[in-house]
């Protein structure tokens, strides 16, 4: 814990300590005549997708099903030179969400503080790549198989961030302060995204930095960490319990002549630890015995697309090819996750291989083939397509 | 867990060594870029590249601090690199 605030330290003194020198520098931004002063701009998507199960179904099963829709506008208020206020709202699938709502302070070139419903600053995928419209793929990468959030969703706190120039090194950084995850003291189950139902005192604490090592900006490397305390408030068994994780993230573009293609080759690996605690064998009755378990969980993805936008034709142009791996492995003993044939924790693993058609930047046709291999060797082989619209 | 945390502040650390060699200044080569070329290597990296013609001046000016506080560019890039989109749409 010591160690993760001066960790949290750092980039923040870096911080003041370039603000004077370079805040002289500051060039105002050239604004329209067109009377009114109000900077605002409503962007967003919309989207339907449709799914074809391909086996591993009984004849009671559907397996051809339009089943995903949605509409997520993004509203966007400059209020002032300093002051920016963003948020979305995502309707769609039986859901209304306010996704985001965050009001965001520029104290200067290398301090933003930032309140309200974030996105999670842990690892890049939840800020920067979950969007529909950046995502390339008509499906998500893998998610825990508990659905915990460890690594996309929102987050209810304060946070403070900033880039800076080092040389021909950039680097950035984000610190925050939320409501943390929540343990099911039935089962050592976490859940991050609880938002307005903390259930104690104790805030998670956590942050990413990222380095760009290269002056053009093509590779970015992030690490992340966050630390909080998951069981009940004065619990006698679980008040202690916490869970860590950490993130390393990484995203390369580039365009590479030879092959007249611009690549891009990101993923992101997250490790998620908690405590060793006790937990009742029998969750309803909480009387027979008690059994703990060694509970870590490991899920990543790693994806390369390769877009032929160098060359001369405009259908090739705009195709996009793409390849992403996903694993997940579930703690050995536990009561929940995937199993193996022998009741034991394993491995899950899903690759999708997917064709994308880009109508403009924003908007695309998304088809896939996606198989996901379970521990217990079975699996099951998937065709999604989806057509995502940029607003 | 405590060999991470050790390996984020030795990246810290380097963060820090690397700020104190170049005392306080951006290397003369990334300062010369000009906003066409700072938009050229940052703005794609995440997402297609929107076309300068795509929104107006007001509309750039708001886009360019959302994009600088969520993909945490430099506010001087972002400053070069909108008023480039505003020159060029
Ligand atoms: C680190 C990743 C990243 C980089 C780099 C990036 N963007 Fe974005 N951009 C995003 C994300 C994520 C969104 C979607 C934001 C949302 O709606 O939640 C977005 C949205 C946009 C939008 C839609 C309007 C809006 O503001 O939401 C525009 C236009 C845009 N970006 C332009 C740019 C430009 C210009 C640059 C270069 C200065 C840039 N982007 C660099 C991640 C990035």
């Amino acid at each position: 814990m010591k160690a993760l605030k001066h960790l949290l330290v750092v980039p923040l003194v870096l911080a003041f300590l370039i603000s004077p020198a370079q805040d002289s520098k500051k060039a105002k931004a050239k604004l329209s005549p067109l009377p009114g002063t109000t900077r605002m701009l409503i962007t967003g998507s919309a989207w339907f997708g449709y799914q074809g199960i391909l086996n591993n179904t009984t004849d009671t099963d559907v397996t051809s099903n339009f089943n995903d829709y949605g509409f997520s506008p993004v509203f966007l208020w400059k209020l002032s030179d300093r002051l920016f206020f963003e948020s979305e709202v995502e309707i769609g699938a039986g859901e209304f969400e306010l996704e985001f709502a965050k009001l965001s302070y520029m104290v200067n070139d290398y301090i933003t503080i930032g309140a309200g419903r974030m996105l999670t600053p842990f690892g890049a995928y939840g800020e920067r790549w979950e969007p529909n419209f950046v995502e390339k793929f008509p499906n998500s990468p893998m998610e825990t198989s508990t659905g915990s959030h460890l690594h996309r969703g929102a987050i209810m706190g304060v946070d403070v961030r900033g880039g800076l120039p080092l040389g021909s090194v950039k680097m950035n950084y984000v610190v925050f302060i939320s409501n943390g995850p929540i343990l099911d003291q039935s089962n050592g189950m976490v859940q991050y995204e609880n938002l307005l139902e903390e259930n104690n005192n104790n805030k998670e604490l956590g942050g990413r930095i990222g380095i760009l090592p290269f002056s053009n900006s093509s590779l970015e490397i992030g690490f992340s960490y966050k630390r909080g305390i998951a069981g009940n408030q004065g619990d006698s068994v679980y008040k202690d319990v916490a869970a860590s994780a950490f993130a390393i993230d990484w995203n390369y573009v580039n365009d590479i002549s030879a092959i007249k293609s611009t690549i891009t080759f990101r993923g992101q690996y997250n490790s998620l630890s908690v405590d060793d605690a006790i937990y009742p064998v029998d969750e309803s009755s909480k009387a027979a015995g008690t059994y703990t378990f060694d509970n870590k969980q490991t899920l990543y993805f790693a994806q390369l697309s390769l877009r032929p936008s160098l060359v001369g034709n405009k259908f090739f142009k705009n195709l996009e090819l793409s390849f992403r791996l996903n694993g997940l492995t579930d703690p050995q003993d536990a009561a929940w996750g995937a199993k193996d044939k022998n009741g034991k924790g394993g491995t899950v693993t899903r690759t999708d291989l997917g064709l994308t058609y880009w109508l403009s930047w924003k908007t695309s046709l998304r088809t896939a083939y996606v198989s996901t291999a379970m521990p217990d060797d079975s699996n099951t082989n998937e065709f999604l397509v989806s057509f995502v619209y940029g607003l | 867990m405590k060999k991470i945390i050790s390996i984020l502040i030795l990246v810290g650390g380097i963060g820090l060594g690397a700020f104190t060699i170049q005392s306080c200044s951006t290397s003369a080569m990334v300062q010369a870029k000009s906003g066409a070329q700072l938009w050229g290597e940052n703005c794609k990296r995440c997402h297609n590249v929107a076309s300068p013609s795509d929104y107006s001046d007001v509309q750039w000016d708001v886009i360019g601090t959302h994009m600088r506080l969520r993909a945490n560019l430099t506010a001087d890039e972002m400053r070069k690199i909108v008023e480039f989109l505003q020159s060029a749409n």
